[in-house]
Parts: C-alpha cells; structure tokens; sequence
C-alpha cells in the first residue's frame, strides 16, 4: 500500500501538469475535448491524492518506522485513533492531507459544475490544477515528502507530542483546513472570471456559498483551537495571539468583510474591484496561514518543524499570484466599473462599507503585530517582541465598532434612510443599551470598555429581536399570515439574512464573553495536605479549595510516562461541597522529556473555576524521597466568569451559518440558473 | 504483485485522461441557454428588491416620501431590464413595444402571488405551473401552500 501511495504521488504530478495546460489551451482554442479531458485529471489526481494518503496511513498503522515521518510522529503504543490522525500531525504529514482536502473540494467544483458555468470551467480547471502543481512540487522537491525514508528502522518512533493527544486536537486542524482549501474554489472562479473577461454578477454568485462554507469552517476550526487552548495548555486562556492563531484569523477577517460588500455589488452594483479583492487577498491569506504554521519562520506554539527552504518556495509563490492578478484586474478595470454611486451617508451600504473598512484595518492590524518581529529581525537584526498587549489594544475598540455596526445595519434601509425613522428605530434600542450599562457600572462593574461592549452588546440583540418581532407582523400584514406561519416563511424565504442575524446574535454573546476577562481572577498558593486556598468569583460566590495530597506513578512506559503528580482537591463553595477536582503534572519520556499540566475545569453556565498544578517539589517526586516536603505542591487558581458562553455561541453560529446556506446544501455551489438572480436568494436586496 | 498494481493505477488514469482526446468527446464552453441571462437576473433582483422595499417601509425602515421614491427608481430600473430580456427574447425587432408601468406593478403582483401559492421558487424567483413540486428553473423543492414545510 505504502509503495502504491507513493507512486501514486509521483503520478499525479505529471497528470496535474497535463490537467493545467490543457485546460488552459482548451480555454483559449475553444476546444471542449481537451477541456474534457483536463477535467478528468481533477478527479484522477484526486484518486492517486487519496491512495497518497491512505499510504502514509497504512505507514502510520503498521508502525513503519523506517519512514522518517511515521518514525517522528508516532510509536507503537500511538493509540490507533491518533496513528490515523497522525496524516495531519506533521508538517509535511499535513501538507499532504491540505492537497487531500483541495482536490477533493475541486473535484465537487468541477463535479457540479458539468453543465453549468461552462464558460468559466475551462480556466477554473486550469487555476486549480495549477496550484495542485504547486503543492505536489512542494511535496516532492523540498524536502518535505512525508514518503521519505530515514535509511535505518528505528524499533519504536518517538511518538506524538503529547498535548497534541487531545480530542479537540485532532479535530481542530482537519476543520480548519476544509476552510482552508475551500476557499481555493472562489479564488479559482475569480480567476476565472478575471481571464474569460466575464465578469458580470455569475461569478460572485457561484463563489458566495463556497465563501460562505469556507467560512463556516473557519470559524468552527478557530473555535475548536480555542477549546484545545483552554484544556490543554494550561496557562487558563484561550487566545493568546500567537502567529498562528493570528494566521486562521486573518483570512476569517476577509472572508466575513466579502460576506457583507458581496451584497452591495449585488443589488447596488458597486465595489466591484474591492469585492474581487477581498476574495483574492481571503486566498492568499489561506496559503499565508500554511506558509506561517509549516515554514518553522515564526516561533509559535503551532511550529513543530523547521524548514526554510519552504518559506522561501511559499514567498516566491504568493508574491506571482499576486503580481499576476494585480496585472489581471488592472487590464479588467473598465468592465469593473461601479455601475451606481452610494446615495445616502445614512444607508445600509454605507453601514457595509464601514463594517469592510474596520475588518480590513483589524486584518492588517493582526498581520502587522504578527510579522513586525520577523521584519525587525531581518532588517534591524534585533526582534520586538509584540504581545497580546498590542493586538488587544488595537483590536478592541475595532471590536466595539464592529459590534455597533451589526445594531445599526439592519435598522437602516437600503440606498437612504431618513433621520426621522432613524431616531425612531433607535430610540428604544439605544435607551436598552444605557440603562444595560448604567446598570452594570452601578452594579460595580467598572471597566469602561467592557461595560460599553455589554451595552452595545444589549443594544445589538434588542434590535435583532425588534426586526423578527417586526418583519413577523409585517410579513402577517402584507400576506395575511397568523404570526406563527408568517414568523416561519419570514425566516425560510430569507434564510440569508436572518441566518446572519443569528450568526450576529452568537458574535454578540461571544463578544460579551470576551468583555468578562478584565474581571478574571487568579491566585497562585504553595499549599501543604490540609490547607487551604479560597478564591472570590467577581460574581460573589467564594470558592474553598482543600489540598488532600498528591498521589504518585513512575515509569509507566506503557504510557509514556516518566512520572505523574495527580494532586486531589475537595471543593467548597460558600460552604458548600461541591465534587472533588484533581490536577496533574506529568513528564512524558517521548518524544522528548517535557512536561505537561493537566487541568481541572468546572463549568457552569456563569462561570469556571480552573486549577492547575503549577509546581511540585520535582526532585523529591523523582527521587522518591518519601518525606512531607515531597507533598508540598503549588497552584493556580482561577475564576472566569462566562467562558462556557463561548463555546454555547460557536453552536448558535453553527445553526446560524447553516440556515444561511441551507438550500442546495452546504457543499454545492448555487446553480447558475437560480443563482444568476443574485440577491434573489433566497429572496431580495435581504443582508 | 506490486507492479502489477503500479502499471494499473498508471493505465487507469492515462484512459480516464486520454479518453476525451481519442474518442472525441467534449464538454461545453458555452452558457447554456437554460441559464440566465445578465439582464434576466437584473429584472429579478429589482422585482424582488421592490418587494423587500415594501417590507422596509411596513418595518418603519422607510418613511413613506422615501418609499415612493424608492419604488420609482426599482420600477425604472426593472423597466430597463424587462425591455433588454424582451429584446433577448424576441431578437431585436420587436412589435409589441416596451412594458409599461402597469406591466410590472402586475408582474410583482404575479411573483408575490406565486411566492404565496408556491409556484415561484423562493430561490430562484422563476414561475412554475400550479402544483409542481420542484423549481424547474433551478430545481430547489418548492414550497407548496399549506404544506407543513412551506
């Protein structure tokens, strides 16, 4: 199977490079059987992809160690879930299942788009095919083939890091990549609509719900990375502005600015040039995010290998694609042309315009705090460190007028909105957001931009929930529904946009729980068995937490451990047993001796309380030393308010993004047919 | 053994690639005629934009001097369009002269009616025959008045 796989990769670089000319040539000679047969290089470089990687697999689950990467990822006690998993562990592992995933998303691109889209089919297969060459290249001639072979046979590998053994883990990089890769198809039909010169509404419609699906996975792979933050690092946080968090970041920025401009172009004709922008920048963000997480150029929490030849490779690639479509859309400008001007300053395009304009700044903003330390320290030899204080300073106020904007969207009307209606509008909404943060300044909490995020953030919902109250009654009146039926066809007819307010409602609540974090607490306390530690929630309630003892284990090789500190902690709060929460510390012997903190978390609805094992006596557990000194451990711990709000409205933005791109299913694009008709889906000018 | 697999994965895709240029087959370069036209989609988003106008104004979004407006300027530029979608029709001669203002009062009236008996995809917009259950259009499920899903 293993020899198989790696054939099969040598043979779909030529077969790629056959589908990419052809499909070129086919394109411009107007030749439909040489376009017929590039399209068949897509599904068979997708076949001879999948065999690839069901070769590494196989490598992985007969602990084939002569293989460098299986030797470097896995070990024969590698439970098998993370033996399979183990295909994205890695760099060059997850270079491959990257393709993986890009061939499978072009060949459903070409699938179902047999008899429709013809006109762009030809240099859609082309672009794609190229950029398949681009990966295969990548795979086979800079030292990066997962298929290469160390010369000896190690007896066991060194099996997988250890935090990286985590649920959440294996499925947050899969998730993001499908976002990823997904995104290769609208950047594939700009392309497309760039070179054929077609570039009337068509295009924008096919790539909308690929944008959409791109974005969706996106946002679930960001979330997901968050939960394995906060579960398995143990410093208590779920962001941390790392390069690479910033990297899925990025496009996620750019992807939610096209979401909105999209449809100004669609029903007002406009920003034509910006919207192709955003798609082709959303792309090369994509291929920036691997570029940054596999080239070991940036240190971060993420980059597990090192490699440079690769960065330069990725360089030199970004930079043609973007010189190249620089000199496409400049040739293009005159059929790029606006073909209306904004009315009104008071306008729901305007209220768009401002929403792109925040999300770009906030976009380069990231990518600034994210590379000043490599550019420092390649044009002034000496590196400045950004941390998290920068990013959150930047980005907060950002945020908050992100946040202000999804309140007055939708209460604006297209083209002009007269002031009168507006102070009518707002009036109520405004008057709900003051007293929301009047209250809470009252209440004692005063941290000026939190309290501001939880007003706008009331502000926001009352206004989402006067427009189903609202577009209920109205839909009732003008056909004559009951309210129940009319609350239904309202949200069925227009799923886009009411799926976005839904997805606005969960950014909302997110938001709200990010504004907790200045009320955060943490002790940190070297207790003895016996004592005891008492944190104060913000909320009021005092926790009390008992150190019973620590419990020890050494050399369990069966799983991988040198040793363990498990420490046992009764619970109290305010006076109440709650059940009793462990801790530990472990020293894992592969693949290096490293350390890990597992982390005690109890969630509830309001708040968590999360206690690590910061410090044990090491020499004493090691030695063995059997005297009390060896019992004295250290912690930390901590209080934050709403946390698990987090992760509730990441499943509000799942439902959200799926009514919004319900029919016709989340992995189609919209037949051109229907779709043609633009914002006609599912009904009008609807955001 | 192996090579055996080997020369079959290699000969399977040289026919599956090859195919098309030995025997001649082809795919289309062209839109095909089912697909809509730019002007087509344009008379859509205005009829359908026309509608979402009135929601605004019964939403209080609009006042109603606004509002008139606004409806002018949509049934203008849907005019325009269903002039250009006639001519695409009929070729460019054609006897039976521009729709007038009556003709799309009538035709938002038309989508509107077929939006609440199901007959016009709520997709797509296109019009059906009465109790068709898929668009034909754009084959979206329609929904049909009274059904529960509707």
């Amino acid at each position: 199977m293993n020899i198989i796989g790696e054939l099969a990769l040598w043979v779909s670089l030529p077969v790629a490079i056959w589908g990419a000319s052809l499909a070129f040539i086919g394109g411009r000679q107007n030749r439909g059987d040489l376009v017929l047969s590039a399209e068949r290089t897509v599904y068979a470089v997708l076949a001879l992809i999948t065999l690839a990687s069901l070769g590494i697999v196989d490598t992985f689950l007969n602990d084939r160690f002569e293989y460098t990467y299986v030797a470097s990822y896995s070990s024969l006690d590698l439970p098998t879930f993370y033996k399979v998993s183990g295909l994205w562990a890695g760099q060059t592992g997850s270079l491959l299942f990257w393709l993986l995933l890009m061939c499978g998303f072009s060949a459903l691109a070409v699938w179902s788009n047999k008899t429709k889209n013809r006109e762009f089919m030809p240099y859609v297969v082309g672009t794609l095919m190229v950029l398949q060459v681009f990966f295969l290249v990548v795979l086979l001639f800079a030292d990066v083939n997962p298929y290469a072979r160390l010369g000896f046979t190690p007896i066991d590998g060194q099996g997988l890091n250890p935090q990286l053994q985590n649920y959440w883990m294996t499925i947050h990089p899969p998730t993001l990549y499908l976002g990823f890769t997904a995104f290769t198809i609208p950047f594939a039909f700009a392309m497309a609509a760039l070179l054929s010169g077609r570039l009337d509404s068509r295009w924008i419609v096919v790539t909308r719900k690929w944008i959409l699906l791109s974005w969706f996975f996106l946002s679930n792979g960001i979330v997901f990375g968050m939960r394995w933050a906060y579960e398995e690092l143990g410093w208590g946080g779920y962001w941390f502005w790392d390069p690479v968090e910033n990297a899925s970041l990025l496009p996620w920025l750019t992807a939610t600015a096209f979401l909105h401009s999209v449809q100004i172009q669609e029903t007002r004709g406009m920003l034509k040039v910006w919207n192709m922008g955003l798609v082709l920048t959303t792309f090369l963000l994509t291929i920036f995010a691997t570029f940054l997480t596999r080239s070991g150029l940036i240190e971060s929490v993420h980059t597990f290998a090192e490699n440079t030849k690769i960065a330069f490779i990725f360089l030199g690639f970004m930079g043609s694609i973007m010189a190249l479509v620089a000199v496409l859309i400049i040739y293009r400008l005159p059929q790029l042309k606006s073909s209306n001007q904004i009315e009104s300053f008071i306008s729901r395009e305007s209220a768009f315009l401002f929403n792109n304009l925040i999300l770009v700044a906030t976009t380069f903003a990231v990518m600034w705090g994210t590379l000043l330390p490599l550019l420092s320290e390649g044009f002034m030899g000496q590196e400045i460190s950004v941390g998290p204080a920068f990013f959150n300073k930047v980005n907060v106020p950002f945020g908050i007028a992100i946040l202000f904007l999804m309140g007055v969207g939708p209460v604006i009307a297209w083209r002009r909105a007269s002031k009168k209606n507006l102070q009518r509008n707002f009036l109520v909404p405004i008057g709900v957001g003051l007293a929301t943060a009047a209250g809470l300044w009252f209440a004692g909490a005063r941290v000026g931009l939190s309290v501001m995020t939880f007003g706008i953030g009331a502000f926001v919902l009352w206004v989402i929930g006067a427009e189903f109250w609202k577009g209920t009654k109205a839909r009732a009146r003008i056909e004559g529904e009951g309210l129940v039926r009319a609350f239904w066809h309202l949200v069925m007819r227009n799923r886009r946009r009411w799926g976005g307010y839904i997805v606005h409602v969960a950014i909302v609540v997110m938001f709200v729980a990010f504004a907790t974090a200045p009320w955060y607490q943490e002790i940190r306390q070297t207790l003895d068995p016996g004592e005891s530690a008492e944190i104060t929630s913000p909320l009021g309630s005092t926790y009390t937490m008992t150190y019973e003892g620590l419990s020890t284990n050494f050399n369990d090789r069966e799983d991988n451990l040198a040793w363990q500190a498990v420490a046992l902690l009764t619970v109290e709060k305010d006076g109440e047993p709650l059940p009793p929460m462990s801790t530990e510390k472990r020293e894992y012997i592969r693949p290096e001796r490293s350390t890990s903190t597992e982390v005690a978390i109890r969630s509830t609805a309001v708040e968590d309380l999360y206690i690590t094992l910061a410090d044990v006596n090491t020499r004493a557990v090691q030695m063995r030393i059997n005297d009390p000194t060896a019992q004295t451990a250290t912690f930390t711990f901590m209080v934050k308010p709403l946390v698990s709000w987090i992760w509730a409205s990441a499943f509000v933005l799942t439902i959200g993004a799926l009514i919004g791109m319900w029919p016709g299913g989340a992995q189609t694009p919209a037949p051109a047919s229907r779709s043609a008709a633009g914002t006609a889906e599912p009904a009008p000018a609807g955001d | 053994m192996l090579l055996a697999l080997g020369m079959l994965v290699i000969f399977g895709v040289a026919i599956v690639v090859l195919e098309p240029l030995v025997r001649g087959s082809s795919a289309s370069l062209e839109r095909t005629n089912d697909e809509m036209s730019e002007a087509e989609a344009t008379r859509r988003v205005r009829l359908l934009a026309l509608r979402d106008a009135e929601y605004d104004f019964q939403m209080g979004k609009l006042n109603e001097a606004d509002y008139r407006d606004l409806r002018a300027e949509l049934q203008a530029e849907a005019l325009e369009a269903m002039q250009v979608v006639e001519m695409e029709k009929n070729g460019r001669a054609v006897g039976a002269g521009p729709p007038t203002r009556e003709a799309i009062e009538a035709e938002v009236a038309a989508v509107r009616a077929g939006l609440e008996s199901g007959t016009t995809c709520s997709t797509c917009g296109s019009g059906n025959p009465p109790g068709s259950r898929f668009c034909a259009a754009c084959g979206e499920a329609l929904h049909l008045s009274g059904s529960p899903s509707a």
